[in-house]
């Protein structure tokens, strides 16, 4: 364990060692495959999130898409009510829990000291699109390609995985103002 | 080894256990069960003498109609007989395919072949395998052509057998069939002809198919 | 012991959703622990500075693989029954190079946003707002790429299965893999360090 976990600290407290939260993060993985025989995920969540969206504004338009209809097609339950749907809300809930119990729940915007906030958000925006795009195309994102095929010894996932890493660290380099 | 284990720091001990199973895994042997199959004889033989394994083609038209989703139903046959003709929202899964393809255990899973002996090969290789609720239709394809696409009346039938034509009449032109009455075709073509692969609006496609690939991430 | 229950139809659909909400409480509580709701802390990952991501990533596939395995193994568990999704091996590097941009730039992945979310990181907030304005777009061009999206497909497949090596042999080379892997990661900390303990 880290040497910072032993001393007093006042206000929130340090993270985890990574490896043990790794494990707690392992068996929680593990418990999904003994009791559901699939793993975890996060992606698959906003992508009914955005499918029921356009089916509202636009049915037809989500009817002919067969990316969107991909979520809509059972039509006996709302394309909501699915499992990663409430897996997401689960983690929504279990990561307020832990910032709670931390004292680590506090409004604020991560960044590096030479970029101003609104930087940082627009950058943050465009991250999360071209996450949302690449998560949509690799079919999965780290929980649900990395994580959970990784352990399965998934070939896509650990392809994806390498080329998760590969394209961070080729980019990191051009970025480093935002975090450094 | 006894005496230094406590010594270590945590991370060392966690990795030194990462590295023992990791060791033993090299000679635990293969994850995967593998083709050996047990069976209750005597349930089966209760099953098969009760006709519990067996649905009719007017239950698995309705089935269809309703949209229901809760079964999956595979064609047995080969791909190019499948090709001219299957029941709507079927799989292709040749019996020689059938230990490969995904399916559930708690999933109904119904079969069809031309006649019945191929579907009721596979529904004892799938029991076996301990597939709880596997059916077959009766009669196979045979029977839903002739109860379903091309339902015939008699010309003395009696009035409850007409009752139940009228009903019929609706189900069959909902697969594209031609109800035929007293022994004269009343569509216009004589000859019957198998429908075309279209599937009526409305039915989709099966639904074990969506589940699958929404598992995902 | 018959796993996966659900696979077994030890339980239906509805009692899957109440699984799925107290898993998801799980897999973020854990998140959390780890200091992934922090945008810098993730980020940190890339300029060697702190190599929690990869510590925290890599320990947990093993412990899921090594217990995935050992269940199998002794016939509690049955591998076949499991999930696998079917790799489309071009398309899901491409996502990948993609989203590994995505990450650097907006500092998260989809997970890990969640709970950035809701420990009131703004940054967070508006990357999920980006994630589904991404997948929006992804959804729109879908017609467009849908022949790319489904090209090299390989089907559900193992790294088992591709290199003709025993499983456990595999489950061996990666727990070696990810303890050099981690010696590694402490070493460069240890040289480079910068790690972020405190949020």
């Amino acid at each position: 364990m880290s040497s910072t976990s032993t001393e007093v600290h006042h206000g929130p407290k340090p993270y985890w060692n990574p490896y043990l939260s790794g494990i707690g993060l392992g068996l929680v993985l593990l418990l999904s495959y003994v009791i559901m025989g699939r793993g975890l995920g996060a992606s698959g969540a906003f992508s009914s999130l955005v499918a029921t969206g356009v089916s509202t504004i636009a049915p037809e338009h989500a009817r002919a898409n067969t990316f969107y209809n991909e979520y809509l097609a059972d039509t006996t339950k709302s394309p909501l009510k699915d499992w990663l749907v409430f897996e997401v809300l689960g983690v929504l809930a279990g990561g307020f829990i832990s910032g709670a119990l931390a004292g680590r729940i506090k409004k604020t915007v991560e960044k590096g000291p030479r970029i101003s906030v609104r930087g940082r958000l627009f950058f943050a925006f465009i991250g999360g699109t071209m996450m949302g795009v690449g998560a949509k195309l690799a079919r999965g994102c780290t929980s649900g390609q990395a994580l959970t095929g990784g352990a399965v010894l998934n070939v896509g996932s650990w392809a994806f995985m390498l080329a998760v890493f590969g394209g961070a660290y080729m980019i990191a380099y051009f970025f480093r103002r935002q975090w450094k | 080894m006894k005496n230094i284990f406590p010594k270590l720091s945590m991370n060392k001990k966690l990795a030194l256990i990462a590295f023992v199973l990791g060791l033993t895994a090299i000679f635990a042997g293969n994850p995967y069960r593998g083709s050996s199959v047990t069976m209750d004889v005597k349930e089966l033989a209760l099953i098969i003498d009760k006709q519990a394994d067996h649905i009719s083609s007017e239950e698995l038209a309705g089935w269809i109609i309703q949209e229901k989703s809760d079964f999956k139903l595979l064609d047995l046959r080969a791909e190019k007989e499948f090709n001219e003709y299957h029941i709507p929202s079927a799989e292709l899964v040749p019996l020689a395919e059938l230990n490969e393809y995904p399916l559930l255990r708690n999933e109904k899973l119904v079969l069809y072949s031309e006649g019945g002996i191929h579907s009721a090969q596979a529904w004892m290789l799938l029991r076996a395998k301990g597939y709880k609720s596997v059916y077959m239709l009766m009669g196979g394809l045979d029977e839903w052509t002739d109860k379903i696409l091309f339902p015939k009346l008699a010309q003395n039938a009696t009035p409850e057998q007409t009752a139940a034509f009228e009903k019929m009449k609706e189900v069959s032109k909902f697969f594209g069939g031609s109800p035929q009455a007293g022994g004269v075709v009343e569509e216009v073509s004589a000859k019957k002809s198998i429908p075309k692969l279209e599937m009526p609006s409305g039915t989709s496609a099966p639904t074990a198919g969506k589940k699958k690939k929404k598992e995902g991430c | 012991m018959n796993a996966p229950f659900f696979k077994y139809g030890l339980f239906g659909d509805d009692v899957s959703l109440v699984v799925a909400f107290v898993i998801g409480i799980g897999f973020g509580f854990f998140l959390e622990r780890g200091g992934f709701g922090n945008g810098r802390k993730l980020a940190a990952q890339f300029y060697f500075n702190d190599l929690t991501v990869f510590k925290v990533m890599f320990t947990a596939i093993i412990t899921a693989m090594v217990g995935i395995y050992y269940l199998s193994v002794i016939g509690w568990m049955d591998l076949s029954l499991v999930y696998l999704n079917p790799t489309y091996i071009v398309p899901q590097t491409v996502g990948g190079l993609l989203l590994g941009f995505g990450f650097v730039i907006g500092g998260y992945c989809p997970g890990t946003s969640c709970v950035s979310a809701v420990t009131g990181k703004i940054d967070g907030m508006v990357y999920l707002l980006g994630i589904v304005v991404g997948i929006f777009i992804f959804g729109e061009i879908f017609p467009l790429i849908s022949t790319f999206y489904t090209s090299t497909p390989m089907g559900q497949i193992t790294l088992s299965q591709l290199f003709n090596i025993p499983y456990g042999i595999l489950v061996f080379a990666v727990v070696m893999m990810a303890i050099g892997g981690f010696a590694a990661a402490e070493w460069a900390e240890k040289k480079l360090g910068n790690k972020i303990v405190e949020p």
